[in-house]
């Protein structure tokens, strides 16, 4: 089969998946508003939260309070893919490898990694990085940033962000598959993200740079950095090129953990 | 009322040897220890850029929000889950069988959990009082006395308070959501978003009034030594006043909530 009909054959595959999902969580519409009720007042509780560092100080090591909202609102939107894909994927797998369902997924003629990641949607947060985009507009236009180059390589650094977070959520995949123990990886990527609500230089060493080795500082801090134009050049090349080692990494990680899974429903 | 007393020690016991089978899960828990310490980084940046606010010097903060991590795994807010949990799913009808009021069978469920947590944290707490010079609590015997009977305080009020909400439950699906937004408002009143000596004077003379004090801000600020004879004598006076408000009506509420209650599953 060639490359590209293949990728299109597994956007279609994901699409129809999510087309599903949707359709069957919003049957509970209260749930879908309790959700967006809940994710707005956080926005806000997060907002008024980072005031209070500022009734003493104009900025926390050069980030004003704008520039920490631009921050906020990366961490809403990348909080919100984890707890809309993350979340409920990583929770089904533990069921798969439990009753079998796995056994049935692998024979499928599509990218296993692929089904057990993105199949499931938690509708509850689908509209949260939307809500952080509005907080991410509103501290770059308070901030006074430049309009140029930035918005490119914001782009490039969001993505970046995105594709770290995914590679996480493979790593911890497999992972489930191995430990059979779900609370415990959620516990993971909840602390993961958790750690980029402010960015890494308010840590300060010797966390700061535990933090930029592990990589939680492409989750906001690099996007939020380039959308401001202040990202120092070499994160351009080093940020994709950790995310690409962590998504090979994860990948066989992935592989390596099916070739050992020996099934359950046999 | 013996017999009651022996069944919720039994409970407690075996919520405790549970705990510790679940190895992983303690793990995770005492992993959210870590969360407070994170507000502590942001504030050390704080003083570290403009001084001291309000003369809370480096040292301050982390006597403050060290004991505030220790403190935070009493908060005694996990009932509201497993009461949802069991309303929703049917299992409440079970409990409602059993000898003893479902309110002590959550209570000492939740008790045998946390004391587990503590059993962990509290040493490696106390090792870092010795250790580290920024850590000085100063204690005298009779403030270590009103300490002690302030944390029993703190858990005594968050599980009333967390179980009353639960009730609702009766009425409405969405309780933990509802329980979020309380704790999300209450949390700036409760010393944990920042310690209330450095929020905003009028927000700080409403907590002083507000049980969300109680559970956390009071036993800190008293074990650090910020608390006059006058004002901890007020901080109990409040913190009774709003446990025995919460019994109330929690008694109150019980009554007509059970009867509506429509018994899930089985």
């Amino acid at each position: 089969m060639n490359g590209t009909r293949r990728w299109a054959d597994h956007v279609r595959i994901i699409l129809i998946c999510w087309r599903a999902t949707v359709a069957a969580e919003f049957q509970y519409q209260a749930n879908f508003l309790a959700g967006l009720t809940l994710s707005i007042f956080w926005m806000v509780w997060a907002a008024a939260g980072l005031a209070v560092y500022f009734q003493f100080t104009g900025d926390l090591l050069g980030w004003t309070y704008p520039e920490l909202l631009v921050v906020t609102g990366l961490f809403f939107t990348v909080n919100g893919i984890r707890q809309a894909v993350l979340q409920p994927n990583l929770q089904q797998i533990t069921e798969y490898v439990r009753l079998g369902t796995l056994d049935f997924l692998l024979t499928k003629p599509a990218d296993t990694q692929l089904l057990v990641t993105l199949r499931r949607l938690n509708v509850g947060n689908l509209l949260d990085p939307g809500l952080g985009l509005i907080f991410i507009v509103v501290g770059f236009v308070l901030s006074d940033a430049p309009v140029g180059w930035n918005l490119l390589t914001f782009l490039l650094l969001f993505a970046t962000s995105l594709l770290a977070l995914y590679a996480l959520m493979v790593l911890l995949m497999a992972m489930a598959v191995h430990l059979i123990g779900g609370t415990e990886l959620q516990q993971i990527a909840y602390g993961a993200v958790e750690l980029a609500r402010f960015p890494v230089q308010l840590y300060r060493d010797p966390f700061q740079a535990v933090l930029t080795v592990v990589p939680v500082v492409l989750l906001t801090t690099l996007p939020a950095e380039a959308l401001l134009g202040r990202l120092s050049p070499y994160w351009l090349v080093a940020g994709p090129a950790i995310t690409a080692v962590s998504l090979v990494v994860s990948r066989l990680a992935w592989l390596r953990v099916l070739r050992a899974y020996s099934g359950a429903s046999a | 009322m013996a017999e009651t007393v022996a069944s919720i020690a039994a409970l407690t016991r075996a919520a405790a040897t549970t705990a510790t089978a679940y190895r992983g899960r303690l793990l995770a828990g005492l992993l959210t220890t870590f969360f407070p310490l994170l507000l502590m980084a942001v504030w050390l940046t704080v003083v570290a850029t403009s001084g001291p606010p309000r003369g809370w010097t480096a040292p301050d903060f982390i006597s403050y929000y060290a004991a505030a991590s220790l403190l935070w795994h009493l908060s005694g807010q996990n009932v509201i889950w497993q009461w949802d949990e069991d309303i929703r799913g049917g299992d409440f009808s079970i409990r409602l069988l059993r000898p003893v009021h479902p309110f002590w069978q959550y209570a000492a469920n939740d008790l045998g959990q946390r004391l587990v947590m503590l059993g962990l944290a509290a040493p490696v707490f106390v090792a870092a009082t010795l250790v580290l010079p920024q850590l000085g609590y100063h204690l005298t015997a009779v403030r270590l006395l009103a300490t002690v009977v302030a944390v029993l305080l703190a858990y005594a009020v968050s599980i009333t308070m967390a179980s009353l909400v639960a009730l609702l439950g009766f009425w409405s699906t969405q309780t933990t959501n509802l329980w979020m937004l309380w704790w999300g408002l209450g949390s700036f009143a409760s010393g944990w978003i920042a310690p209330l000596e450095v929020m905003p004077g009028w927000l700080r003379s409403t907590a002083e009034w507000l049980p969300f004090r109680t559970t956390m801000g009071f036993p800190v600020e008293l074990m650090t030594g910020r608390l006059s004879a006058a004002e901890t004598a007020f901080g109990f006076a409040v913190g009774l006043g709003w446990l025995a408000l919460f019994t109330v009506l929690y008694l109150v509420v019980w009554k007509p909530g059970v009867r509506r209650h429509q018994a899930v599953g089985g």
